[in-house]
């Protein structure tokens, strides 16, 4: 080994025994699950070896396909739903606004409420109280929890009106960190509105903003516990979210084998979308 | 400051860690431990009782009965811990053949108190063995029934008779209809309830054993679930408007509020459907899925079956509790608590909104769920949820028999090993 | 400095009324969630006013009920626990690592590599961790709240390595080399200078995390399942069996556990309000 200077050692110190416990805890699963992507292992019991099958028929499963497909678009339009909304409201709520405290704690309130809860309130209200709405404004009111073609519309409100709070503290917490001097001497230059914004703000939270992204993406991905309390992957199976389908088809059902290349091929996507964003993100707080 | 209030709380947490260390450790003087791990989390204050009871006449063994919430992902991960109860309180459905196939559960064939069992019951478990598999492997406790649920008094009110036959129900569908009231209220959100009338159509119609003679290669669903198939289609014309807007609670709330006259599901709804509406009449008949009223038979299913785990250290001591819980008096309470159908032969009264299936039970003519021969992941429930909203009989079929044979191939390749095995013998 | 302290007194009121009007979004759900936890189930009809109308009377029995079925107290004190002895350990522990990675990782491969590593942890799907999980705290003897703490801690230590790292950034680094000079060692450094710098990260990142795990059902569920230890999520599981949901009492006992979280969130608020950075940038 070479030598090693107190600084690095210190460093080395604080960081490798966390190392091992993350490995011990999160990789040394993944890989144990890995093995398992190779066998018709139920869960418990016996099991065989089955080869690359398992991967094989990933590629042919209609169910697979569809539940990606699904996943995807909703991840892309909630995230940029999410963070454009956040981004408005955060600066709102930074600005100098009266109540700012108390204003700031109520926008923070969907997120305090657990994801079932807030699925089974919207529940209703998509059920009864929307198309009852419609009713009285003399159209033809219809739960779009039923529809095939919009029941996901419905799930994309869900996310966004409780994720945008943390995504809000965040950038809320990233307009802190810019110092007042910089928007004095934006003063002096004449910027304001949109042209502050645009080329004083947003330039010194990109950081936030990555991590908003970054966070955006990998959540609604993942989506789950929304989709169990809204539609439970209907109507028509067609709002089965990738998770979703992990959860229930490997662990209710006896297809954890099956399931475990899915999660296997779903981690790697997961992943190439995060590296190109970061490396996206990445390459714009480079240019400044 | 900070160091201080995380030494607290480590303290805080280690003590409760060794609290719990403790608790379980206690030594029960002696006794033979049994555990019992059930799937009806319903029926958690009747089960602290019998425990309770168990406990107070019995000195050498000592009983633990635990109802967990979600107690099928409760098992499955005890299953990976190798941490085995004594006694499994499960459904006689796919996951019971899982746990035969998986060798968890012991043969229980030695047990005496299987003479009080009715046959019926115990060839239903029988049936859900993945391939003939010498033994016993639960003992039936109670059953539940589904066919149709209907409002007595709003039957009584216009002097609708009980449809025997399918033409009579589509009669009486128009007569209700006729007169303003909506027949069924479906709810169809929630994708297993359309396994309901499915089930209770398909043991009319199918065979008993369709799902066997499938993975033999003697039939395809695509003939035996057609007119099921297509009677389900002709019901959703005497259902509520956009049943996929409702969920099930929904349509509990809707039948209890007096909306609908009928609903298609198991008599296990009762609770939910009082719970809105207390003082309701409720009875149910047989569905009447055939053009013949002899060809009717009822839906009904193992809903609790006690089996014994491999692990169990002590089978003597696990018989004795499943005799314990097999007396009369305990079955009796049992079925009024969850409006169940006893499995032990004998008398027992039956809760009022079994009047309607009462023969049928008193005859056991009596056919298993075809859904507990499905495999879960292949999600026929949500399947059926799509044939209805596109309502394509061919496209279903299909799509049913090409799932079947991908969702099932393990088990079909093990059932022709099985038949060349023993034709080979037969040689 | 005159100007500036002119500049803070202006309200922009207009902005103010539209936040005002926003809650309405927030406000609604959350009535209806309230109303539903004070009615009986037979004042539940499939309509707009079985939905919306006001309880017949406002009692609190099914807050009792829910207190009673879901063993209130002791469930609360197991979630109270296993929230607080994550969210201090994440504290610690990431802003460490997050510490030793960010500082490092521009100028050496390996903490970059260290970074990815972790971070990628983020994007593992819980479900195929889980059984392996399941049989390997088993092994380990660690099947109970010790070791889903532990699996807290690694399972938010990849998000909050990149908070805390994405936060370095804004943390001049002449802060610390002024403390070196002042002969200060690197872990010294670490506690008593950069540690309370990143104090509105703690917050948010006590948020997030607390959050997390306080609304949790899976992790416990799988992990300590068997144990008799009950958290409020889980015990909340009693109100939906496969043949019934009660959601009135389930509303009810939803309202109850989001009170000491909602206390929890307001006093990290403070926190995070402070802009303590902006000050010592200064």
């Amino acid at each position: 080994m070479k030598k090693m200077n107190n600084k690095e050692r210190t460093f080395a110190l604080m960081t490798i025994p966390i190392l091992i416990l993350f490995f011990a805890f999160n990789t040394l699963p993944l890989i144990k699950g890995f093995v398992y992507s190779f066998t018709n292992f139920k869960g418990y019991g016996t099991y065989d070896y089955v080869g690359l099958r398992n991967y094989m028929d990933l590629f042919t499963d209609g169910r697979v396909g569809n539940s990606y497909l699904f996943t995807i678009k909703f991840a892309i339009l909630t995230t940029i739903v999410v963070n454009v909304i956040s981004l408005i409201l955060a600066l709102a709520l930074n600005s100098k606004i009266k109540f700012k405290s108390a204003l700031r704690g109520a926008y923070f309130i969907p997120n305090i409420l657990g994801a079932l809860v807030v699925g089974y309130i919207f529940n209703y209200f998509f059920t009864y109280i929307v198309p009852a709405v419609i009713d009285m404004m003399g159209g033809k009111g219809t739960s779009i929890l039923a529809s095939t073609k919009w029941a996901w519309i419905a799930i994309v409100i869900v996310c966004a009106w409780q994720a945008v709070a943390m995504n809000t503290i965040i950038y809320i917490s990233g307009l802190q960190t810019v110092p007042e001097d910089v928007y004095e001497a934006g003063a002096i230059d004449g910027a304001t509105g949109w042209q502050r914004f645009k080329h004083l703000t947003f330039p010194l939270i990109i950081p936030f903003f990555s991590i908003n992204m970054v966070l955006c993406v990998k959540n609604f991905l993942m989506v789950f516990d929304q989709i169990v309390a809204l539609t439970k992957g209907g109507p028509a199976q067609s709002t089965e979210s990738i998770s979703y389908l992990i959860y229930n088809n490997g662990m209710s059902g006896g297809q954890f084998g099956f399931q475990s290349a899915n999660a296997v091929l779903f981690f790697i996507i997961i992943v190439l979308f995060s590296v190109a964003q970061l490396t996206i993100t990445g390459k714009k707080e480079e240019q400044l | 400051m900070k160091g201080k209030r995380k030494g607290l709380l480590w303290t805080a947490a280690i003590l409760s860690i060794g609290g719990l260390a403790g608790c379980s450790g206690q030594a029960k003087d002696g006794k033979i431990e049994i555990e019992l791990v059930h799937y009806k989390p319903e029926a958690v204050d009747l089960f602290e009782e019998m425990e309770e009871k168990f406990n107070s006449t019995h000195d050498d063994i000592h009983l633990t009965i635990s109802s967990p919430n979600d107690a099928m992902t409760i098992l499955k991960t005890r299953f990976v811990r190798e941490d085995y109860p004594d006694i499994l309180g499960i459904g006689g459905d796919i996951n019971f053949s899982y746990f035969v196939d998986s060798e968890i559960l012991a043969d229980v064939s030695e047990y005496e108190g299987l003479s009080d069992i009715k046959e019926s019951y115990l060839d239903i478990l029988d049936g859900l063995e993945f391939v003939p598999t010498e033994g016993i492997y639960g003992v039936p406790y109670a059953a539940n029934a589904s066919g149709v649920l209907y409002n007595r008094e709003m039957f009584k009110e216009h002097g609708w008779e009980i449809p025997k036959t399918w033409d009579e129900l589509i009669e009486l569908c128009e007569t209700i209809q006729s007169e303003g009231i909506l027949p069924f209220y479906f709810g169809y959100k929630d994708v297993w309830t359309c396994l309901a009338p499915w089930n209770s159509l398909a043991v009319g119609l199918a065979p008993s054993d369709v799902c066997q003679q499938v993975n033999a290669g003697e039939t395809t669903f695509s003939k035996e679930y057609r007119e099921t198939s297509e009677k389900m289609l002709k019901l959703l014309e005497y259902g509520e408007e956009g049943p996929f807007a409702y969920d099930y609670n929904s349509a509990c709330t809707a039948f209890a509020n007096g909306e609908s006259a009928m609903y298609t599901i198991g008599s296990y709804a009762v609770p939910q459907v009082k719970s809105v509406n207390p003082d309701m009449d409720i009875d149910s008949f047989v569905m009447p899925g055939n053009e013949k009223a002899k060809g009717n038979t009822l839906n009904s299913g193992v809903d609790l079956m006690l089996a014994v785990t491999k692990e169990c250290e002590n089978k003597e001591a696990a018989y004795e509790v499943i005799s314990f819980l097999l007396e009369d008096e305990n079955v009796q309470a049992y079925i009024n608590d969850q409006n169940g159908v006893p499995c032990k032969k004998g008398e027992f009264t039956l809760a009022p909104n079994l009047d309607g299936m009462k023969q049928f039970i008193d005859e056991g003519n009596m056919t298993d769920y075809q859904d507990h021969y499905y495999p879960a992941e292949m999600a026929v429930d949500a399947q059926i949820q799509t044939f209805l909203i596109e309502q394509d009989v061919d496209a279903y079929l299909k799509k049913f028999d090409k799932d079947w044979a991908r969702y099932n191939r393990d088990i079909i390749r093990k059932v022709e090993e099985y038949n060349e095995e023993n034709q080979q013998k037969g040689e | 400095m005159e100007e500036k302290i002119k500049v803070k007194e202006k309200f922009n009121i207009p902005v103010t009324i539209l936040l005002f009007l926003g809650l309405i979004t927030i406000a609604f759900p959350l009535y209806m969630t309230i109303v539903i936890a004070f009615k009986q189930p037979s004042e539940m009809t499939n309509s707009i006013s079985g939905i919306l109308s006001l309880p017949k009377h406002w009692s609190f029995s099914n807050f009792a009920e829910a207190m009673r079925v879901t063993d209130f107290w002791r469930s609360l004190l197991n979630s109270v626990l296993i929230t607080a002895v994550t969210v201090v350990l994440s504290v610690v522990l990431h802003s460490m690592i997050g510490y030793a990675v960010g500082r490092n990782k521009a100028r050496k491969k390996w903490y970059n590599l260290v970074y990815m590593y972790v971070v990628s942890g983020m994007f593992v799907p819980f479900a195929i961790l889980m059984m392996p999980l399941v049989k390997q705290t088993a092994q380990m003897g660690i099947a109970n709240i010790f070791g889903v703490i532990l699996c807290y801690v690694v399972f938010y230590m990849p998000m909050n390595l990149m908070l805390y790292s994405g936060y370095l950034v804004n943390i001049p680094i002449a802060l610390e080399e002024a403390a070196r000079i002042d002969g200060a060692t690197t872990f010294r450094t670490f506690w008593k200078v950069i540690f309370p710098i990143m104090k509105p990260m703690h917050a948010t990142v006590a948020v997030i995390t607390a959050l997390s795990v306080w609304n949790d059902v899976m992790t416990p569920l799988v992990i300590m399942s068997g144990s008799g230890i009950n958290t409020l999520p889980l015990a909340q599981m009693s109100f939906q069996t496969q043949f019934g949901t009660n959601y009135n009492l389930a509303f009810a006992s939803y309202l109850l556990a989001l009170l000491p979280i909602l206390i929890f969130y307001i006093v990290c608020q403070k926190q995070i309000l402070n802009g303590v950075v902006n000050g010592a940038v200064k």
